[in-house]
C-alpha cells in the first residue's frame, strides 16, 4: 500500500524513495499514540496519505501532464503486457488529479466503503460521492480528449 | 476510462512483487532524519537555540569573570535575554508540536496545521518585532541603574546633555520608527518561509470543504 501512494504522489524514482521513508518514520513515530479507536488499515491510510499530502517537501521535478502523454484507451482485445499498459494509462491520469482527488481514487481503488472514506478522510460521505462522481466524470472527459482528440 | 473497470488492474500490482526490505533496511531507514517540512522546522529551532547557548554562553562567563566581576550586571542582562529567549523558543517548539497529527483525518490534520500555522506566524512576527525594542529597553534599565556614575562612558550616556527623564522619549523617537520597519521586515521574511506552504494547505482544506 505505501508503494502504491508513493507511486501516486511522487514522480521520480528518488521522491518515491523520499516519501516511503517519511511515512515509515512516521508510521514508526505515531505507533506508540494507535490507541485502536479505527481499525489498523484506517489509521495506516491516514498516516500515509497525510504525509504525502500536507508534509510533503517540494518535488524535483514533476513531468508536464499534457492529454498527449496519456495513452488512449485500449480496445477490448488481450495481448501480453496490456495490463501493464492499462496500469500506465491509469497513472497518467491520476496524475492529473489533485492531491484530495488522488487520495480519493485510491481509496476508491482499493475497495474501501464510503463509512472507511469518511474515517480516513474526515469528510461526509455525501460529500465524497459528489466528489467521486466528478472525478469519474474528469477521468472519462480526459480519455475522450486523448482518444478523440475532443476538448 | 471507466474507474470500476480499473479496479482488477489496480489489485493487480499487488500481485505484483513489492521491492521487500529487510529488517536491517528499514532500521537504517528509520535512522535517517525524517524530510518532513514540521520536523525540519523544529530541527532549525534547536540548531538557532544551540547557536544562541553557544553564542550568549562566553560572554556571560567573560562578564562574570573577567574585571574582578564589576561589570556582572552585564552577564546578568545576558542571563535574562537568555531567559527571554528561552521562552521564545520554547512556545515556537509547543506549537510545533501541536501542528501536527497524522493519525488523524485527513481534513482535520489540514486545519489543524493551518491554525497551528497561522498561530505560529503571529507569534514569529510580533515575537521578533517586539523583542529587540524590549531588550533594548531592558539593557537601558539595567546598565543605567547599575553604572550612574559613568556617563559619557557608552551609547546610552550619550543624551547627557539632556534631563534623564527626556531620554527614554528620544530613544523612542529611534525605537518606534525601527520596531515599525521591523515588524515589517518580519512579516515579509515568514511569508518568504511559510507563505507558499500555507497556500497550499489552505486550497487543499478548500478543496475538501466544496461540495
Amino acid at each position: 500500500m505505501l508503494y502504491k501512494v508513493c507511486r501516486l504522489y511522487c514522480f521520480t524514482e528518488a521522491d518515491r524513495q523520499d516519501l516511503f521513508q517519511e511515512i515509515v518514520i512516521q508510521l514508526w513515530k505515531s505507533y506508540p499514540g494507535f490507541r485502536g479507536d479505527s481499525k489498523f488499515s484506517t489509521w495506516l491510510y491516514r498516516i500515509a496519505l497525510n504525509t504525502a499530502i500536507s508534509d510533503l517537501r517540494k518535488q524535483r521535478r514533476r513531468p508536464s501532464t499534457t492529454t498527449d502523454e496519456i495513452p488512449p484507451s485500449l480496445p477490448d482485445m488481450t495481448w501480453p503486457g496490456e495490463e501493464e499498459q492499462q496500469l500506465q494509462q491509469l497513472y497518467a491520469a491520476i496524475a492529473r488529479l489533485s492531491d484530495v482527488e488522488k487520495a480519493l481514487v485510491m481509496l476508491y481503488l482499493e475497495d474501501k466503503s464510503y463509512e472507511e472514506m469518511e474515517e480516513i478522510m474526515g469528510l461526509n460521505q455525501n460529500n465524497l460521492r459528489v466528489k467521486m462522481n466528478r472525478i469519474r466524470e474528469k477521468l472519462r472527459k480526459m480519455t475522450k480528449e486523448t482518444t478523440y482528440g475532443i476538448r | 476510462m471507466e474507474l470500476d473497470s480499473l479496479k482488477y488492474v489496480w489489485r493487480s500490482l499487488e500481485a505484483q512483487p513489492a521491492p521487500e526490505k529487510s529488517p536491517e533496511e528499514i532500521h537504517a531507514l528509520l535512522q535517517k532524519r525524517s524530510g518532513g517540512i514540521v520536523t525540519r522546522m523544529r530541527r532549525n529551532l534547536i540548531g538557532e537555540l544551540i547557536l544562541i547557548a553557544a553564542t550568549y554562553t562566553p560572554a556571560i562567563l567573560f562578564y562574570f569573570l573577567d574585571f574582578e566581576g564589576k561589570l556582572s550586571a552585564i552577564a546578568w542582562l545576558f542571563i535574562l535575554l537568555l531567559v527571554i529567549l528561552a521562552v521564545y523558543f520554547y512556545r515556537k517548539n509547543q506549537l510545533l508540536k501541536a501542528m501536527q497529527c497524522t493519525g488523524c483525518s485527513l481534513y482535520s490534520n489540514l486545519r489543524r496545521q493551518i491554525t497551528t500555522l497561522k498561530k505560529y506566524i503571529r507569534f514569529y512576527v510580533w515575537s521578533g518585532t517586539l523583542m529587540i525594542p524590549v531588550m533594548f529597553i531592558l539593557s537601558w534599565l539595567i546598565i543605567r541603574s547599575r553604572f550612574p556614575a559613568a556617563p559619557g562612558a557608552d551609547l546610552f550616556y550619550q543624551l547627557s546633555d539632556t534631563p534623564w527623564w527626556q531620554h527614554p522619549l528620544v530613544w523612542a523617537v529611534f525605537l518606534i520608527p525601527f520596531t515599525v520597519g521591523l515588524y515589517f521586515v518580519n512579516l515579509w521574511y515568514v511569508h518568504r518561509l511559510y507563505g507558499q506552504h500555507i497556500r497550499k494547505l489552505q486550497d487543499l482544506l478548500l478543496e475538501m470543504e466544496e461540495e
